[in-house]
């Protein structure tokens, strides 16, 4: 016999345990929350480019606000203005992403080789000094790029080159395809080195070893067994790095910009500032496609490939140095210059550019510190008083440094949460879902989810108010997209923490926040401080995010050398953006400090 | 200090049943080994007890509260059951020391400062681990944080303890002395103690009973020494024992018969089971081997022998039929002589060789 009214009391008593236990409650308040956050401002911003908007009675007649239409996509893929305001910018787009990113990957291949499987010299600090490029603002390289090669074509004064030399550099190296080309791919090598360094790591040398007592020598050993070993990986490189070169923005505005020429992310900000609104939402929702699609194919191409090429770790496992012999010094001296140029000389020639009186003019007596101490001169810069006495600036740092750490730390604590219920809970679909969602913000470049931001939060909903220029904004922005990172060093952290040794306090009686505070906490602290960390430097130097929700009172350090820049008034944005790359320099030194303790401690530990 | 009693007990994973309908009592006072081979539901069965786990039916009483109770929809968090456990990796806390580890579970109780240092102490020092109070436990060796383990144990008195193979992460010579550790331990505190574990060495030498699962379902619940000479089933039979016991499938040779044969070999069993297929089990020491025929012996030959110290185990062949004899270790046999075996009714357990479960002479 079947109880009827006792089975549904049981439900019911179910319902109320699964209520009453801390975790659902807080699995079903992120979901809806971040469903807020991060689906329905994407449905927003393509429901946007669907509808006339009140601004566009000037564009057309029959715009009648709030209703569909399918102008702003005709107007974008089939009117007159396309080939300017879409198909060219695209253009651009996959030409400069395609070369930046063949040339980051070779160098950074290469690199990796070098350091990981060869016995050049000067290893351990030749390493941060190539990863610099990608720790510093992106921004900071193209403003180097111009302090050398500016040309006075385009106005302004000129460059080193022309200081020495004598002649102006040829516009194409000033401007357009190939210096953007060259500053993205100085500034994302460092990133394809990382991910081809660590797959570098993985390889047993027993298998080149015995290639090599076949009698394979090094070349063929190179070609035959390590490179298609690594194939993988690269080609995975090969995909993130294009896809993240897609959605750069300050980089190509500024090496673009002067020349009328422009990439899909540069055409969002430049149609926003023209008033364009469904026009640039049309171009954001292209480069999201155009992202979504880079990243299934690696993931596709990583599924496929992976298990085939795993390599087995464990017993036995020794990776040998390949010796380069005669080469050694040269290969150290190359690859030494290579990091000098890349990684040090760019934020020379933005700290000596910072202190020349006028710019553009090489000479002794040409040096000043006003941009960085002096009070306002009206003939001087406009009046701009230098950054340590500006109060723009000031407040603009005091901002970057509450930005960055409010975001880093509720970033990582929510990061923590949401990784610990999908650890724990990993056989309820909805800890699958929140899981999903909170990766979402790593497909959206960020110059497009800034322009979701930006719809979504224009009028106030319900009882959410308009949080369009307010501080708020910019840490809800800069918490979401740093989630992908916190959740995962979040994962990782609760995944060495025990099952049991939670266990053991709960059958000790200690409540789920008691266990949480004294137990997962503290074993995660380590992870969760560097995972800060990573956040606070991120989001220091990050710009194309916030740009768009930018407003005079919450400008941050970035925002404000971005603006001196747009403006000419190049030693300024030099000083600031030099600031926030020693900012974020100092970060990774923290970082890195932090890392060593841990291995310290970890070392203490297996003795 | 408290009898636990489980009645009906079933916890499903989908549509696999880990526990099936498992009823036991368990006595107060009592050292109780769940022993199975892995997946056999010994491990669910323990965290069901500790709350860890929510069945789907039955009922868990522990002392005088009914804990679960699918009925009555029952179902008390694990630190409202007290019991305490020890895990199979002892779950220390990496970043408390080994006084903060056993410190734990008496401020969860809020005890009183004075009284909680006191406790402290005396427990530390019962366990000899009060010089080592301030280390953190990857400082301890394996057999030390073992200690610890136990000594968050002592320190909120539960009257039940619930261990999960606590022994299992020991090397082999420290496994040994533990046990000796173990048992004394438990008898002291007089604690009611559930302990799984898969090794039924283990079970046999620390238990006062053992129950022997598999499949999740209960296959008996028998002291050490029952559980050994009178097997339930064949199963259990040729679960316990080192080496294993020997079953021998033979058929009634006719209805008024005691012998039972097989292609190979004739036995006298000493009555008459109601069955005419059966499974004859016999330990390996209670084979009676000769080296000249005797009364009712046949004719076997030795295929290995595998000298063990005190004693020598021979595996000897009759046809197709191979058993397993355990011999003093002086006895000279070698490989390929002809030897001559009987067994005696006394040792010997028949099973019914269609459900596999024991027979008993019927009284007349």
């Amino acid at each position: 016999m079947i109880n009827f009214s006792s089975q549904k009391k049981w439900i019911d008593t179910m319902i109320r345990q699964f209520l009453l236990n801390p975790v659902n409650i807080a699995l079903a308040l992120l979901l809806l929350v971040l469903s807020y956050l991060v689906l329905w401002p994407f449905f927003q911003l393509v429901l946007e480019t669907l509808t006339w908007g009140e601004g566009d009675r000037r564009l057309s007649r029959d715009a009648v606000p709030g209703e569909f239409t399918w102008f702003h996509w005709l107007q974008a893929t089939a009117s007159p203005i396309s080939e300017k305001m879409l198909y060219s910018p695209l253009v651009n787009t996959l030409i400069t992403g395609m070369i930046s990113t063949v040339l980051a990957l070779l160098a950074g291949g290469t690199l990796a080789w070098c350091v990981v499987r060869s016995n050049m010299p000067g290893k351990g600090w030749l390493q941060p000094i190539l990863t610099l490029p990608y720790i510093i603002p992106s921004f900071a390289i193209a403003l180097a790029w111009e302090t050398v090669f500016r040309s006075p074509k385009v106005g302004g004064q000129p460059g080193l080159y022309e200081s020495i030399l004598g002649v102006a550099p040829p516009e194409w190296i000033s401007y357009g395809t190939i210096p953007i080309s060259i500053t993205l791919a100085i500034h994302y090598f460092p990133f394809a080195y990382l991910l081809v360094a660590g797959a570098l790591a993985t390889i047993d040398s027993q298998m080149e070893e015995s290639a090599l007592i076949s009698g394979a020598g090094k070349l063929t050993i190179l070609r035959r067994i390590t490179f298609p070993v690594v194939a993988p990986a690269f080609v995975a490189a090969f995909i993130l790095t294009f896809g993240k070169t897609i959605g750069q923005f300050a980089l190509p505005f500024l090496l673009g910009a002067p020349v009328q020429f422009h990439t899909v992310a540069t055409m969002v900000y430049a149609n926003l500032a023209l008033g364009l609104d469904s026009l640039a939402f049309v171009l954001a929702v292209i480069l999201i496609a155009i992202s979504l699609v880079s990243i299934w194919l690696s993931n596709r191409f990583i599924k496929k490939k992976s298990g085939r090429f795993e390599t087995i770790g464990g017993k036995g496992f020794r990776s040998r140095e390949v010796n380069l012999g005669s080469w050694r010094w040269p290969v150290f001296i190359t690859v030494a210059l290579f990091a000098f140029i890349v990684g040090i000389l760019p934020l020379i020639l933005l700290a000596v550019q910072s202190i020349m009186l006028i710019d553009g003019f090489f000479g002794l007596e040409n040096l000043t510190w006003h941009f960085w101490v002096g009070t306002s001169n009206p003939d001087i810069a406009f009046g701009e008083p230098g950054v340590l006495h500006n109060n723009n600036i000031i407040g603009a740092t005091w901002n970057t440094l509450k930005l960055a750490s409010l975001s880093a730390v509720i970033a990582s604590i929510i990061g923590l949460i949401i990784a610990y219920i999908v650890v724990r809970r990993s056989d309820n679909p909805l800890a699958n879902a929140l899981d999903q969602i909170a990766f979402i913000p790593f497909l959206f470049p960020t110059i497009a989810f800034g322009a979701m931001y930006l719809t979504l939060f224009a009028e106030p909903v319900g009882p959410i108010p308009a949080l369009y220029g307010t501080f708020t904004l910019l840490v809800l922005i800069s918490v979401v997209s740093r989630l992908p990172y916190s959740v995962k060093t979040g994962v990782t952290a609760v995944t060495q923490i025990g099952k049991e040794l939670e266990e053991a306090a709960e059958v000790a009686g200690a409540s789920w926040s008691m266990r949480f505070r004294r137990i997962v906490m503290p074993l995660a602290s380590s992870g969760l401080t560097s995972g800060m960390m990573v956040s606070f430097v991120g989001v220091m130097r990050e710009l194309s995010l916030i740009i768009l929700l930018i407003t005079p009172s919450t400008r941050v350090l970035m925002t404000a050398g971005f603006g001196y820049a747009e403006e000419g008034l190049t030693q300024l944005s030099n000083a600031l953006v030099l600031i926030v790359a020693i900012l974020t320099i100092l970060g990774e030194l923290i970082l890195w400090r932090i890392g060593k303790g841990r291995m310290a401690r970890l070392r203490e530990k297996l003795d | 200090m408290a009898d636990i009693i489980i009645r009906n007990l079933t916890k499903k994973y989908g549509s696999e049943k880990a526990l099936n309908n498992v009823s036991l009592e368990i006595k107060s006072g009592e050292f109780m080994v769940l022993l199975g081979p892995s997946g056999c539901g010994k491990t669910t069965l323990l965290r069901c007890l500790a709350g860890l786990e929510t069945p789907d039916q039955g009922e868990i009483i522990i002392g005088d509260t009914v804990v679960f109770s699918s009925s009555e929809k029952i179902m008390s968090p694990p630190g409202k059951r007290n019991v305490g456990m020890v895990f199979q990796s002892y779950a220390l806390w990496p970043h408390m020391t080994v006084r903060d580890n056993v410190k734990f579970g008496l401020d969860v109780l809020n005890t009183p400062k004075d009284v909680s240092s006191e406790t402290l102490d005396s427990v530390l020092l019962s366990l000899g681990m009060d010089q080592l109070e301030d280390r953190y436990p990857s400082e301890l060796s394996g057999g030390q944080q073992q200690r610890v383990a136990l000594a968050r144990l002592l320190a909120t008195k539960p009257p039940v303890f619930l261990m999960d193979e606590p022994l299992s992460n020991l090397d082999a010579r420290l496994r040994m002395d533990m046990r000796v550790e173990l048992k004394k331990f438990q008898s002291e505190s007089e604690a009611t103690t559930v302990y799984v574990t898969h090794d039924q060495t283990e079970a046999m030498t620390m238990s006062t009973r053992v129950v022997v699962m598999k499949n999740g379902e209960i296959q008996q619940v028998a002291s050490p020494g029952n559980l050994y000479h009178q097997p339930n089933n064949t199963f259990v039979a040729d679960f316990i024992g080192m080496p294993r016991i020997n079953l021998v499938n033979l058929n009634k040779v006719d209805q008024d018969s005691t012998f039972f044969k097989n292609t190979d070999v004739q036995i006298d069993v000493g009555w008459i089971p109601d069955s005419n297929e059966i499974v004859l089990g016999v330990h390996p020491e209670n084979l009676v081997v000769t080296k000249e025929k005797a009364k009712s012996s046949e004719k076997y030959s030795v295929t290995a022998v595998l000298p063990n110290g005190p004693e020598t185990i021979i595996q000897l062949t009759r046809g197709e039929t191979a058993v397993i004899a355990r011999v003093a270790h002086d006895s000279k046999y070698i490989v390929g002589e002809s030897i001559y075996v009987s067994y005696s009714v006394d040792s010997l357990n028949v099973y019914d060789a269609k459900n596999g479960m024991i027979m008993h002479p019927t009284k007349k």
